[in-house]
């Protein structure tokens, strides 16, 4: 079966859906490929990430459509239709043929790009139904369209096929009671959703966020030089968007779009909202040379993921007063940390309310709204009387050679790391069992039971060590270390 | 002409004095807890410069008691009034650092920041960073080596803004101590070891923590070794940061402190 042909086969009478024999009796200088799917599906998800220069709300709509959410940022080419027209274009540059629709509702983009006027060019519909009100009848672009172009089950459009139906101005005439009894809510919501009166819920690769700067380039540049200019240059567009919203980023993504078509990006997250260019261009600068520019930049963009309302007065205080003492002085430090570090790097920790030392203690960004008291629950903390190291082994480690008069009594000698200590004081034991409640109480047994002791050594050298399970005769007493204390 | 000729070399010299600001005034000083301590170091623990602490043996690798001492030390920095508000950054190569552990030695985990870096060069200029920064009182770097110009780059870094540097020299694990051979640019150069605690008469267990203290470098006062003490503590547990250590005896070693010295001290 043929499943795509090239523009000369279509012109000789071959179509998708044909039968191979057919079409080789047809034309027997037919030149036949096998079908690669999944390499199609590859195809499209970079064709994605490309046109993630023209928005940053891509959704690829298998298995040969892509949607791109335009809203806010066609006047960015000068309006929809240049917009659209500078897409077709570049995408023929690469030699791919493309039928492109802007449109209000997803569904009638869909429509109109799989219409035969879309062959000629970029179609552009105007706004037909700006409040949204079922009453207004569909424009006569989309009213002329096919049934097909509904996105219909086969089931159902045959059956409306079978009615005479043809046209979606006919489906749209008719009464809408009648045609949900009739053949269901589906084909109703498809009907709506392209006349834009249903919402569509697309999968865009990212998020949409109408925070979004770019900046073309005439010529491509790859000088680590020019892309840190690049870099303050946007910033400065997107900050200033920001400034007269009142708003600051969190969250910033920074894509380079590379000649070649695959663009390389950098993520940034900052502790507190920021507008400051200067601030947000110093904090991608020393990852900028980790990029690969290829052949050169010919675009860059940048977006805020996350953008929280920064009143205009903080900004200008907190550059005027730079010395400001407490835990607001530091973020600076730890934006840079972060971005150079990256993520996970840099914390603070909080105690947890949990006995077993590994959980007592739980990590939390150094700056932000976990950073003050804990919310969830009491304000806990580590008891002081209970005796914890100050260096704890991201796991136990086994002791060798423990010599202990008794089972049940801290050891008297031990080898740890090719070196035998001698006891000369011993605390303890602190018991520390398992969290039965976490997990079913069967599950809970006595050899998850831990004993642990303050050890020093004839050196003075202080050990946590402990013993695991519960004394039995049949199994050899296991001990191990587990931290150091100072 | 000759008086020209004095007036250059004098404005010359004062450059130099300038550019090798080494010895410059320390913004305070941090008291140890003892007089004779404190002597030692002409008055206590210089701020505003960078310390180097490491241990030997086996501690050279874990490293718990030189960060005990270090602990101990900022602490004592963070309780006093002029660093209200701000935080210690303790930078590791290896992520074990347990803060329970800290807080028994009055570091309070909110008032500190840890950072894990990738290798010694990250690590070191992570702590040049934090130096310079706003709202950071003191800085541990746990690296294997500083040598003189990356100790120079700290020592500027402290006094852009009077922050302290506490580096904790940890050799990697299973490798090979690095060479300390040549200068070193800190202020201070200390050498712990644990030392055998002495449990009061009567009480079970172990007492306090001891560390056998070597100052083998000090700029502005003279060398040493003691037996200290962690400062006593509470009825509640807390650590009392005011006295980070207390004096236990001062050890005879002849290499490092003269008698005369010694004498003349207490």
């Amino acid at each position: 079966m043929l499943t795509a042909v090239s523009p000369q086969a279509a012109a000789a009478g071959l179509f998708s859906g044909q039968r191979v024999t057919d079409a080789q009796a047809l034309r027997p200088d037919l030149v036949l490929a096998e079908a690669e799917p999944e390499a199609d599906a590859r195809a499209l998800e970079a064709l994605a990430d490309w046109c993630v220069r023209f928005s940053p709300a891509v959704a690829p709509d298998p298995p040969d459509g892509l949607f791109l959410d335009i809203g806010g940022v066609a006047h960015l080419w000068g309006g929809e239709a240049e917009m659209a027209a500078d897409l077709a274009a570049r995408l023929a540059r690469d030699g791919l043929t493309a039928r492109i629709a802007v449109a209000d509702a997803a569904g009638a983009a869909w429509a109109l790009a799989r219409s035969p006027a879309a062959e000629a060019g970029p179609q552009v519909l105007a706004p037909w139904d700006p409040d949204g009100r079922e009453a207004s009848p569909p424009p006569p672009e989309l009213a002329g369209l096919p049934l097909t172009a509904l996105r219909l089950e086969p089931a159902a459009a045959a059956q409306l096929s079978r009615l005479g139906l043809r046209r979606i101005g006919q489906l749209a005439a008719l009464p809408r009671g009648p045609l949900a009894r009739r053949f269901g809510g589906r084909v109703l919501l498809r009907l709506d959703q392209t006349l834009g009166r249903a919402p569509e819920a697309l999968a865009f690769r990212r998020p949409p966020t109408p925070w979004f700067a770019r900046l073309d380039l005439a010529e491509p540049v790859s000088a680590p030089d020019d892309l840190a200019r690049l870099c303050r240059d946007v910033a400065l567009r997107l900050c200033a968007r920001l400034e007269t919203a009142g708003r600051g980023a969190r969250r910033l993504r920074l894509d380079f779009h590379r000649v070649d078509g695959a663009p390389v990006g950098l993520e940034l997250g900052l502790s507190r909202p920021a507008r400051d260019p200067d601030r947000i261009a110093r904090l991608f600068l020393p990852r900028l040379e980790t990029l690969d520019p290829g052949f050169g930049i010919e675009a860059v963009s940048l977006q805020a993921a996350e953008v929280e309302v920064l009143s205009p007065g903080q900004a200008d205080l907190a550059s005027l007063l730079e010395p400001v003492e407490g835990p607001e002085a530091l973020a600076p430090l730890i934006d840079r940390l972060n971005a150079r570090l990256g993520p996970g790097r840099v914390w603070r920790s909080r105690p947890r309310a949990s006995h077993v030392p590994e959980r007592s203690v739980r990590r939390t960004a150094a700056l932000g709204a976990e950073a003050g008291p804990a919310r969830d629950g009491p304000a806990v903390s580590w008891p002081a009387w209970r005796p914890r190291p100050l260096r704890l082994l991201p796991r136990p480690e086994a002791l060798e050679a423990v010599i202990a008069l008794t089972p049940d009594e801290p050891p008297r000698q031990f080898r740890w790391r090719r070196r035998v200590h001698r006891i000369r004081l011993a605390e303890g034991p602190e018991r520390i069992g398992a969290e039965w409640w976490r997990s079913g109480i069967e599950a809970v047994r006595t050899d998850q039971v831990r004993d642990y002791y303050r050890v020093e050594d004839q050196d003075g050298a202080r050990f946590w060590v402990f013993r695991s399970g519960l004394h039995d005769h049949d199994r050899p007493v296991r001990w191990w270390l587990h931290g150091l204390f100072g | 002409m000759d008086g020209d000729r004095r007036n250059r070399l004098a404005t010359l010299r004062a450059d130099i004095r300038r550019l090798e600001r080494w010895t410059g005034p320390a913004r305070g000083r941090l008291s140890l807890g003892d007089l004779r301590l404190d002597s030692a170091l002409g008055g206590g623990l210089a701020l505003g410069q960078w310390h180097e602490i490491g241990g030997e043996g086996i501690e050279a690798e874990t490293c718990a008691a030189p960060a005990a001492f270090a602990a101990r030390l900022a602490a004592a920095l963070l309780a006093r009034p002029d660093q209200r508000g701000r935080s210690a950054v303790w930078i590791l190569r290896r992520d074990d650092l347990f803060p329970p552990g800290l807080a028994e030695l009055g570091l309070p985990a909110d008032r500190l920041v840890g950072v894990c870096a990738r290798d010694e060069a990250e690590a070191l200029a992570v702590a040049e960073d934090a130096l310079a920064s706003p709202g950071v009182g003191v800085v541990l770097a746990e690296v294997g080596a500083v040598d003189l110009t990356a100790g120079r780059r700290l020592q500027l870094a402290c006094e852009a803004r009077g922050g302290t540097g506490l580096v904790i020299l940890r050799r990697p694990f299973g490798g090979a101590a690095a060479g300390t051979s040549g200068g070193t640019a800190a202020a201070t150069c200390w050498r712990v070891s644990p030392a055998a605690s002495a449990p009061n008469p009567g009480e079970l267990g172990l007492g306090p923590p001891r560390w056998r203290l070597r100052l083998t470098r000090g700029r502005g006062g003279r060398t040493g070794a003691w037996s200290v003490e962690a400062g006593a503590r509470g009825d509640e547990g807390e650590a009392d940061v005011a006295h980070p250590l207390r004096l236990v005896a001062e050890l005879g070693d002849r290499d490092l402190a003269a008698p005369a010295a010694l004498s003349a001290a207490g």
